[in-house]
């Protein structure tokens, strides 16, 4: 058992989502940063599966009530090091600390946190308040149960810095054109590739809004579709919501770009006032680079 | 002519026009049942809504160009018309915020407003946005209102509203800014039922007033 001394600022159980459910306006969800997350089940030795906690902004303080395993990737901690696992004694507090560069760090234990598979998933939605355990962030005198979803043992070093990605901007992230190219003038996407984006505070697992300075690009009115987490919107208003994890579903404004899943993690470390440029990249680069994620992934042989 | 295009690396849009049509939404459901019952390989998820489906694939099984290949084999070949479901009544308060503004902004009396919106069936377009939100349309002529100027932070779950040519159903507490003229205290999303959305696209409801 784990009792959660301080919840820091917004800490919620996560895994990989409840893909599948969109037709019932369920966002996909899971951990923000898809990579930082099973980079951590795998230093904890866990199931790819195992739920996890993503802690934004500064991160909680725990204590284990037995001895355990500890790893925590993603945004750099103040509490603790990062990337590597952590032996926790009975009886110990482990506090993540205040959270940065980057937003959002994911801590998981060995076994992986056991709280009830509410459609498919363990991970908190914020829109529709269920999963998670709790239904919402974790709180002050929270008890979480350790699971046995374990895979192996941990490993005995760090994980490797080259297979990290950077957690510091400016951001670099590459987009894939559309879907509604078509409701946009033909230089619109090279208009917006060519300046610098600023994120604003509203930012949430939702998506963020962020400013484009100078730039106003218009768009046709569409009809509302589904969309996908990485969409590019652009409001009649010019600016520009990107979407992630928990998105809504569908979306009314159109959706200029798409960024590429490799780069969904780097979307998921943006701060407020960091500077994000979008770059054009085929979708054989895409795949290249999210294949390339995946490679660092593949247990080693 | 379906449009397809890719949004992002792993899914694909299909586009089969542009219009909030019952003819459209039929071709749509049709394209969904086609995916279902012949799933090309490496589809993951379909996500229909209004008049395009979302094609989720796994890219280690598929690429974009074989899905949309599989996908083009359907165009011109699907069923004429998937009927739509029966008709569910929504037990309906009609004592919302903006009863009043809605009538004011039509020229018609309360009473005129609650019977219009009540005196149709209409058909789901969409279930999305936030889990389990029902777009219906299509509304009578004379109730077209825009979107409240300012969203609401918080609209209840349950709330009825009106914006444009649709009347919506909010299955839980979110932000919104439709004009809210109603409350059901039917459940329309249920974490722990299957499915755990009441209504999907191609149903059909009538909405009933009760004091």
């Amino acid at each position: 058992m784990i009792e959660v001394i301080n919840p820091g600022r917004w800490t919620t159980i996560q895994d990989r989502g409840r893909p599948g459910r969109e037709r019932f306006g369920i966002p996909p969800g899971g951990a923000a940063d898809w990579f930082a997350a099973a980079v951590a089940n795998r230093l904890a030795g866990n199931h790819p599966d195992a739920a996890l906690l993503e802690c934004t902004a500064a991160g909680p303080s725990l204590r284990f009530d037995s001895d355990g395993v500890v790893a925590v990737t993603g945004a750099l901690a103040a509490g603790t090091e990062t990337w590597l696992p952590r032996l926790v004694t009975r009886g110990s507090t482990f506090a993540i600390g205040a959270v940065g560069p980057g937003l959002r760090s994911y801590a998981a234990v060995r076994g992986g946190i056991d709280v009830p598979v509410v459609l498919g998933s363990r991970s908190f939605c914020q829109r529709g308040t269920f999963g998670g355990g709790f239904g919402r962030p974790l709180a002050e005198g929270d008890r979480l149960t350790v699971g046995d979803f374990v895979n192996g043992d941990p490993p005995q070093a760090a994980w490797p810095a080259g297979h990290r990605l950077s957690m510091l901007g400016p951001w670099e992230v590459r987009v894939i054109a559309g879907p509604h190219t078509d409701a946009f003038d033909r230089f619109a996407l090279t208009r917006l590739t060519d300046i610098a984006c600023r994120a604003t505070p509203a930012l949430d697992r939702m998506g963020m809004r962020l400013q484009t300075l100078g730039l106003h690009l218009r768009a046709d009115e569409i009809l509302t579709t589904p969309v996908t987490a990485g969409a590019v919107q652009v409001t009649p208003s010019g600016e520009m919501i990107v979407l992630l994890a928990d998105h809504p579903t569908t979306g009314g404004y159109p959706v200029i770009a798409t960024v590429i899943t490799a780069d969904l993690p780097l979307l998921a470390q943006v701060r407020p006032g960091d500077t994000i440029r979008f770059r054009e990249v085929d979708l054989a680069e895409a795949d290249r680079a999210r294949r390339r994620l995946d490679g660092w992934l593949e247990p080693e042989t | 002519m379906w449009h397809v295009a890719r949004a992002g690396d792993r899914a694909l849009l299909v586009t089969l026009g542009k219009a909030i049509d019952p003819a459209l939404l039929a071709q749509v459901l049709a394209f969904d049942q086609a995916l279902q019952e012949r799933r090309p390989e490496g589809l993951l998820d379909a996500i229909p809504a209004y008049a395009s489906v979302l094609c989720r694939y796994d890219p280690a099984i598929t690429t974009a160009e074989r899905l949309e290949k599989g996908i083009r084999q359907l165009e011109g070949r699907l069923r004429s018309s998937p009927s739509f479901g029966p008709i569910v009544e929504i037990p309906t308060t009609y004592d919302g915020p903006d009863l009043g503004d809605v009538a004011a902004k039509t020229d018609l009396s309360t009473t005129a407003v609650i019977e219009l919106h009540s005196g149709r069936e209409y058909l789901v377009y969409c279930v999305g946005f936030a889990p389990g939100f029902t777009y219906c349309g299509a509304l009578d002529d004379q109730l077209v209102v825009p979107r409240r100027a300012s969203p609401r932070a918080r609209v209840a779950a349950g709330s009825v509203g009106i914006a444009g040519s649709q009347t919506g159903i909010y299955a839980v507490e979110s932000p919104g800014g439709w004009n809210l003229i109603g409350r059901t205290d039917l459940r329309l999303f249920d974490p722990a039922a299957d499915p755990p959305a009441r209504f999907q696209p191609g149903d059909r409801l009538r909405f009933v007033p009760v004091r």
